[in-house]
Formats: structure tokens, C-alpha cells, sequence
């Protein structure tokens, strides 16, 4: 027996609580009367339960920095500033705290036969000088949109100091690897801001950073006494596999 | 979030505020991409249509009619690049069944798992006008009047064509024992 349009709609209304109490009494007379309605008001009420009991997909965790990155600036109110303005501009104390934390850590990860003295120096002066503001010259910068990791690398330059500002958002553990061929550059230091979670080391020619899943903002300075020209090549790793590849180019202006 | 809420976040939107953009991505951003996925059965694709909702909505603030609720665009916006992206693709439904990531989590995650994956899929076997109010409904929790107002369909229609859906979703979910 086929049942009457008017009782499935009644069903389903009484399922959704979107119903009268007058259509209420109607439909409990005909369910009294009727086990195919019954059986059907149990199933469509079991099918409806299924499908609001449904767990909610987790958007991929990049996804937010991407979408974030593609909107393109505006002229309006003025943007929250990036990471090297908020770290040459903060409070001395503020900075120096975040930057001797990166230290200490940097320094921590160091095995003694990868420091040299004259990184040692160069690092610790770095931290009293970071404590003025510092002019820096965009030089290069790149997007990465890769399902294991997504942001931006970008290349900057104070005097001697190469800056590389990484702002990165991964979904899993990342090794970041920095190579620069000219042996005259030498790792000078390491911050971290608004997040922990990224380890350094370094050698001749390569700075290796570990990063933790998640959004994180650091930078890596580079001692480039010479002021020549020169390439850094990023790797990012998840896993041991190389996710992207890409080259910074820094020329210092005449 | 509140009507208030929301349309305060688009008026700094709209004057160029970054964090009140992102403020409202971050209310929507789970939402809108679920919705996708319903849609379109596949996560790098509901991936790409969330990005692309999220860029129009943003390029589009001023054609946002405030007298009319933020959830009720952003969702007609996200249905209808869904479609647009079935079309474009030219895959008409059903599409292939994309398999519950399986094998990572304990006895109830994996239930959990493969009954999102069987409602996906006998999704997959109904039509996207009867789809779209099925996820509107029961995934984004949408009443029928909020429904209509997103579809721009009458209270009647959107409640025949939930109905109908429903009872192809029981007959679907029973072949496949649910």
C-alpha cells in the first residue's frame, strides 16, 4: 500500500519539528492506524539522525594562509605589519628577548665543530644591533602552494645581513633546507616569532630548519660580508621528500 | 556568529581590514569547505572551490545586500561554484566514490569514517538540486525558510524537494546497509 503524499509530508515535517499541533493529531490518528507509516517514520527519522550525526570534514590546516595570501592587499585601513616590521619596530625589549630566545636555541642545536667564532661574535653583536630600527631592502620573494606546506619566503637585506622571513603553514613536520654555494656567507642567526617549534642548524653553505605542523613565522639571518651577489636554494622536505624547490636571488644595490 | 557580528566584520572588510576578513574566514572556512566536499565528493577540489568562494566573496563585498544574512551569500556562492566546478569538469554525477580515510584512528573514528563515506556516496546518486538542500539542511543546519532564501525557491519547494531526497537517501543507505 502506497501512502498518501499529505502523511510522507507530514512525517518528515514532525521529523524536522515543523509541525502544527492540529497536523500533529492527524498524523499520530494515521500512524495508529497505519504500520507502513510507522516503519517509515522510523526509518526517515534514523536516516535523518545518520545524516545531522555526520562528523564535519577538517578543512586541510594551509588552507586559511593561502586563502589569506591571495586576497590581494587593500588601500583601506593599514594592514597588520609583517614580520620584519614588527620585529625592527617593537620595543627593544620585546625583540631582544625574542631574538635571544632564537639564539639560545640556535646556538643549542649547534654542534662545536659546526660554530666558528666569527659566527659566535656575529650573532651576539646581532642582537644588540636588531634592538634600533634597521632599514631593510626587499630583494626576493617566493609562494609556495603545496599540499604539505604553503606561505611565503621572502629575501631581505640590512647592510651586510641577508634576511630570509619565512611565514609558513604546514601540515605535517617540514625540514627546510637553505643552501648558498659562495662559502663567504655564514649563518649569523635565527628568530622565532609568535611560535616555537622550529629548530636550526647550520654548516658551511647550508642552514637546516625543522619546523613543527602549523602556522610559523621566523627568520634567518645570513653574515655577507662580501655584499655579492648570490642565490640561496630552498628545499622543503616532509618526510625526506622533496615537497618544493626554489631559489632566492640577492644582488646588492650598487 | 551573529547577523550583527557579521555585518560588522564586513563593513571593516569593506574598509580594508585584513583581520576582520580573516575573522570571517575563519567562521566560515569549515563550513563552506564542507559544503563543497558534499558537492563535489573530492577534497582537493572542495579545496579549490573554497578558495575561489572565499576571493569572490572578498572581491564582491560590495555587492553584498547587508538586509539579507552574510551565511545565506557566502553559501549560495559556494553552491553554485560547485556546480559550476561539476560543470566545468564535465562529470556528471554520480561521481567515483572518494574511499573514508581509513586505518588511523580507533574502532569509533573508522565507524565514524565509513558512515560519512556511505552518506557521501548515496549522495553522489541524487541530483545536485536535491543534493544541495540535503546539505543545506542537515550539513549546514539551515531551516527550510533559510534554505529558500539561499535558493531563492518557496518554502514549498525546498520542503518536496528535501522530502524526495530524503526517501532516495533511505532506499540508497538501505542497499548499502545502513
Amino acid at each position: 500500500m502506497t501512502i498518501e503524499q499529505k502523511f510522507t509530508d507530514l512525517i518528515n515535517a514532525d521529523i524536522d519539528g515543523d509541525i502544527s499541533a492540529a497536523e500533529k493529531d492527524e498524523l499520530q490518528a494515521f500512524l495508529g492506524d497505519n504500520a507502513e507509516g510507522r516503519v517509515l517514520h522510523d526509518e526517515l527519522a534514523s536516516l535523518c539522525d545518520t545524516l545531522n550525526g555526520v562528523e564535519q570534514e577538517a578543512p586541510p590546516p594551509y588552507m586559511r594562509h593561502i586563502i589569506m595570501n591571495s586576497v590581494p592587499p587593500t588601500q583601506g585601513k593599514e594592514e597588520s605589519p609583517g614580520f620584519l616590521q614588527i620585529l625592527f619596530a617593537t620595543p627593544a625589549l620585546k625583540y631582544s628577548v625574542t631574538f635571544a630566545a632564537g639564539v639560545f636555541l640556535t646556538l643549542s642545536m649547534l654542534s662545536s665543530n659546526q660554530i666558528s667564532h666569527r659566527t659566535f661574535d656575529a650573532v651576539t653583536g646581532l642582537v644588540g644591533t636588531v634592538a634600533e630600527p634597521v632599514e631593510t631592502t626587499f630583494a626576493h620573494s617566493i609562494s609556495l602552494s603545496e599540499t604539505d606546506i604553503a606561505g611565503t619566503v621572502s629575501l631581505r637585506s640590512a647592510g651586510s645581513i641577508i634576511i630570509l622571513d619565512f611565514d609558513l603553514v604546514s601540515a605535517d613536520q617540514i625540514e627546510v633546507q637553505a643552501d648558498y654555494t659562495d662559502k663567504t656567507i655564514w649563518f649569523n642567526g635565527f628568530a622565532q616569532l609568535e611560535s616555537e617549534g622550529t629548530t636550526v642548524s647550520a654548516e658551511t653553505g647550508q642552514v637546516r630548519l625543522r619546523m613543527e605542523e602549523g602556522k610559523r613565522r621566523y627568520a634567518v639571518y645570513l653574515q655577507n660580508k662580501g655584499a655579492r651577489n648570490t642565490t640561496i636554494n630552498l628545499r622543503f622536505l616532509a618526510d625526506g621528500r622533496v615537497v618544493h624547490q626554489a631559489k632566492l636571488d640577492y644582488a646588492p644595490e650598487d | 556568529m551573529s547577523k550583527t557580528d557579521d555585518t560588522k566584520l564586513i563593513e571593516r572588510c569593506i574598509s580594508g581590514d585584513r583581520q576582520a576578513f580573516e575573522a570571517l574566514l575563519a567562521e566560515y572556512e569549515k563550513p563552506v569547505y564542507n559544503a563543497a566536499y558534499r558537492m563535489l565528493n573530492n577534497r582537493d577540489d572542495a579545496r579549490d572551490v573554497t578558495q575561489t568562494v572565499f576571493l569572490k566573496v572578498f572581491q564582491n563585498f560590495g555587492q553584498y545586500d547587508p538586509s539579507r544574512r552574510f551565511f545565506s551569500w557566502i553559501y549560495r556562492i559556494t553552491l553554485n561554484e560547485s556546480i559550476n566546478w561539476l560543470g566545468k569538469a564535465n562529470r556528471l554525477e554520480p561521481l567515483a566514490f572518494e574511499a573514508a580515510d581509513e586505518g588511523k584512528g580507533p574502532e569509533q573514528e573508522l565507524e565514524s569514517a565509513r558512515v560519512s563515506a556511505t552518506v557521501q556516496a548515496a549522495l553522489m546518486t541524487i541530483n545536485t538540486d536535491y543534493r544541495t538542500v540535503v546539505i543545506l539542511k542537515h550539513f549546514l543546519g539551515c531551516s527550510y525558510v533559510e534554505i529558500g532564501e539561499i535558493l531563492e525557491l518557496p518554502e514549498k519547494t525546498v520542503k518536496s524537494r528535501l522530502y524526495t531526497a530524503r526517501q532516495h537517501l533511505k532506499d540508497e543507505l538501505t542497499d548499502q546497509g545502513l
